[in-house]
Formats: C-alpha cells, sequence, structure tokens
C-alpha cells in the first residue's frame, strides 16, 4: 500500500513542472500544422472546387451575371485542408491561425466577389483582371448561368 | 473510408494501410491515456488524471506532426492517405514511444499494488462472461470478461494482416479487469507502432481512383474503435454521393450490459462501473422528445431538426 503510493508519488516528482506558458507565451505549432484557411482572392478564379470538396459545405457560391460571389462561413471549418488541396490556382493555404474565438459569428463570415468576363470564344466565365475591367455581357451564352436556369442579358 | 473501398473495389496501397494503423494505434493509445484519467478522476484519484494526460501529450503532438492536426487528423480518403509519414519524422517518434512505455510500466508498477485503488475496482461492475456474450458486448469491456473478440484480429482492416496484434484478456469480469485490458493494450499499441515503422514498406500512398462506383453497391467494414468495434455500413448512390450511410458506434451495445453490471451496487459504484465501458454518449443519442405534463411522445423529423439548428445559428 505505501510502497504504491511513493512510487505515485515519484511519478509526480520526476515530471517537473509541464505546464507550458501558453497563453502568456506562443503556442509550438508543427511543421505542417492545418489552420484556420486563408484565401488570396486576386488569385481565385471562381471554379467552385473548394465548395464541392469542403465536408463542411461552408463554401457558398453564387453566380450573378457579371459577377461571383462566395461567402465561407469558417464557424463551421474543420480546419481539413482539403480546399487548399484541391485549389487548382493555390488561392487557399492553410494558416497557423488557431484562435478564433469570438463574441459575433459573423467575424468568421468571409464574403468574396469576382467579377467575371466570359471568353468570346467558348463562352466560359474568367475572372476579369479588375472589377473596373468589364465584363462583356452580351457573350454570356452556355455558361454556367445558363445551365442553372438563369436567362441571359 | 475503407467500407467505400469494399464498394467501389479499391484497395489502398500497403504504405497507406500501414499509415492508416499507425494511426490507429496511436488513437488507441491516446484514448486509453484519457479514460485511465477520467476512470481516476471518477474515483476521486485525480493524480493519475493528471499524470497520464501528461503522458499523453507527447502522443497527441507526434499525431499532430504526422497529420497537421491533434485531433481531427482528415488522413484518410478513398483509396488511401492524405499525408505520408516523413523519413525525418520517424526517428523523432521511437524515443517518443520508449518513453512513453517507460512511464506507463511506471504508472502500472504503481497502481497494481494500491489497495485503495483495488477497493474502489475490484469485484465491482462484474460482468460474467455468458451475460457479455448473451448481450453482444463489445470492445475491452468484453475483453475484461475473459471473452478474445478483437476486429482486428477477426476481421482484419487496414496493415492488422501483417500487424497482428494480441488480443489481450483479463479473467476478472469487473471494473479492475477493464483498467487492466487497456493498460496492456496500450503497450501493444506501442509495440505495433513501432513495428510499423520499422517496416514501413515504400511505395504511393494513393491510388488512383478512375471511376467512381456505380448507385447501389454496397459496402461494410468493422473496424476496432478503443472502445470497442464500431460498424460502417454504405450503399452507393448516384451524384457522389452516398445512398445511405449507417454507423454503429460501440457505446450502444455496452449501455445494454449495465445495468446487470449495476445491480446490487452502491449508488457510489455506479459512474465508475458506467466509465468502466468508455462510454460515448454523443454516439449513442437518440432524441426523443417526451411532455411532461400531458406524456405526449414526439419525434422530430430530419427536416424540423435541421430547420431547429439553423435557426439557432441564425440562418434560414
Ligand atoms: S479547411 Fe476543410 S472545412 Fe475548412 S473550408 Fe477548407 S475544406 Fe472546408
Ligand atoms: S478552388 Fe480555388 S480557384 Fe476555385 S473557387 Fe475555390 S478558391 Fe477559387
Amino acid at each position: 500500500m505505501f510502497r504504491s503510493k511513493i512510487k505515485e508519488a515519484i511519478i509526480c516528482l520526476e515530471a517537473g513542472r509541464v505546464t507550458l506558458a501558453y497563453p502568456f507565451a506562443p503556442a509550438f505549432i508543427p511543421k505542417g500544422f492545418r489552420g484556420l484557411p486563408s484565401v488570396d482572392i486576386n488569385r481565385c478564379v471562381g471554379c467552385g472546387g473548394c465548395a464541392s470538396v469542403c465536408p463542411s459545405s461552408l463554401v457558398e457560391i453564387v453566380d450573378e451575371p457579371d459577377r461571383t460571389t462566395i461567402t465561407r462561413y469558417f464557424e463551421r471549418c474543420i480546419y481539413c485542408g482539403r480546399c487548399a488541396d484541391v485549389c487548382p490556382e493555390m488561392a487557399i493555404e492553410m494558416t497557423e491561425r488557431f484562435e478564433t474565438a469570438t463574441n459575433d459569428i459573423r467575424d468568421l463570415h468571409v464574403v468574396h466577389h469576382i467579377y467575371m468576363a466570359t471568353c468570346s470564344r467558348c463562352g466560359r466565365c474568367f475572372s476579369s483582371q479588375t472589377p473596373l475591367d468589364p465584363p462583356d455581357y452580351r457573350s454570356f451564352k452556355g455558361t454556367r448561368l445558363n445551365r442553372l436556369g438563369v436567362e441571359s442579358t | 473510408m475503407e467500407s467505400v473501398e469494399e464498394a467501389a473495389g479499391i484497395r489502398a496501397p500497403r504504405r497507406a494501410r500501414y499509415i492508416r494503423t499507425i494511426l490507429l494505434e496511436l488513437e488507441r493509445i491516446h484514448s486509453h491515456l484519457l479514460w485511465l484519467g477520467i476512470a481516476g478522476h471518477i474515483i476521486g484519484f485525480d493524480t493519475v488524471l493528471m499524470q497520464s494526460w501528461r503522458m499523453r501529450e507527447p502522443v497527441m503532438w507526434a499525431a499532430e506532426k504526422i497529420t497537421g492536426n491533434r485531433k481531427t487528423y482528415g488522413q484518410n480518403l478513398i483509396g488511401g492517405v492524405r499525408r505520408d509519414i516523413e523519413k525525418e519524422l520517424i526517428p523523432e517518434l521511437f524515443p517518443m514511444l520508449d518513453t512513453l512505455e517507460q512511464q506507463w510500466k511506471k504508472v502500472l508498477d504503481a497502481i497494481a499494488g494500491d489497495t485503495t485503488l483495488k477497493a474502489r475496482l475490484e469485484g465491482v461492475g462484474i460482468l460474467p462472461a455468458d451475460k457479455a456474450r448473451d448481450l453482444c458486448v463489445v470492445g475491452p469491456t468484453v475483453r475484461g470478461s475473459d471473452i478474445p473478440i478483437d476486429s482486428r484480429v477477426d476481421h482484419p482492416y487496414a496493415a492488422y494482416d501483417e500487424l497482428v496484434p494480441r488480443v489481450i484478456t483479463f479473467t476478472g469480469c469487473d471494473n479492475w479487469a477493464r483498467v487492466l485490458v487497456r493498460m496492456h493494450e496500450t503497450f501493444e499499441s506501442i509495440r505495433l507502432i513501432r513495428e510499423g515503422l520499422k517496416n514501413l514498406p515504400d511505395g504511393p500512398i494513393l491510388t488512383q481512383v478512375e471511376e467512381t462506383p456505380p448507385p447501389g453497391r454496397e459496402g461494410m467494414i468493422v473496424v476496432e474503435a478503443p472502445r470497442g468495434e464500431a460498424i460502417h455500413y454504405v450503399i452507393t448512390g448516384s451524384d457522389y454521393r452516398p445512398y445511405r450511410w449507417r454507423v454503429r458506434a460501440p457505446t450502444y451495445q455496452q449501455l445494454q450490459a449495465l445495468p446487470s453490471m449495476i445491480q446490487h451496487a452502491t449508488v457510489a459504484d455506479v459512474p465508475i462501473t458506467l466509465g468502466s465501458m468508455d462510454p460515448c454518449f454523443s454516439c449513442t443519442e437518440r432524441l426523443e422528445v417526451i411532455d411532461v405534463k400531458t406524456h405526449k411522445v414526439k419525434v422530430y423529423s430530419n427536416e424540423e431538426i435541421l430547420n431547429i439548428s439553423r435557426r439557432k445559428y441564425g440562418r434560414g
């Protein structure tokens, strides 16, 4: 009985102090850690790849005539990194941020608008260089909009 | 994952299966360490909670280094795994396992002679072998009743056909036997990880899936989770979605044994007896709302639950 109590005490004493100084010191983050994804919207072409693989379905993509709106509800993100793996333009990067607690859920919502133009040859959407570089509506044919049942202008 | 693979007739490459095994065993180690802490906490022995959770932390870090996250590994894909175990990482893992093994031996040695602990655990929460068999109890709970059921051996998946675990059973049928089963299983898992890392085969970690399985194919897999066997059953559907996916987590069966385990027990023994089967209530939750005044039972449909939770999140 006493022997085992002493053994237990030795286990505790041997450990010494193990408490980390976090949150007063930064936490150790290993290489390859997957934190909150960050999106470089300048690279995004609105292909929707991230929306289709996201296991939490937190990426919402809405096509409007001249632009695509991508809304991400990051409160549901599980930091799996599938979106970063799949993005053809490498627009998504997994950051080291994980302290995302907030009082207002809207802090975690990210809305992006991409101004889309259509290729005059194949009629598919691509993102225009800048919002000031206006897309040509007249050639909106055979695009995703039509497939969604929206009349082209 | 493997049930979908079975439905689609895909087999993950050997290296991927080894990596899966290693991660599954890491998972088992940290689950058992966590469980011992909780069990100690339930009976008021908080030292063991502090110590086993301290030992658990390096395991979590190892998992974080391998997969990128402590707990939600996100590692499995249909046809393989996402991240390889890098060469530089392997030498780091062996010392971690050695330290853990030494420390765990000390813990086992210390608590094995602890009469206070034994007074709380020995002869409490008896589940005789025939009863356990009748109630289809699974996992460490049934292995504590001397029935050698382990789906890693009975229905090998991942790389368990090559890395064969030893099934650990104890004859005590009580809470103490279940403690011992889990403690010894941890050593077994450490051994399996070591062997897996040493014999890690070369090769790809992901097979390219050529075509999606046609709708209506079935797949089923039994996986020995730390708590017992978890069953996943899938019927493939159209549009890359499953038509049906049924999961049976082990806690539901375990709970059936509780009434007989706590028969004639004192109230103070009930929490640890329940704790001894490592219950996970979120795996077991079934929702039924009963109005206390009118005794009316209401069962919510899928749609209604979705709407309630959407309203709660301020959407829809
Ligand atoms: S990390 Fe995973 S959950 Fe989060 S947005 Fe990307 S795919 Fe979705
Ligand atoms: S996958 Fe990349 S390019 Fe495609 S919509 Fe998502 S962020 Fe944009």
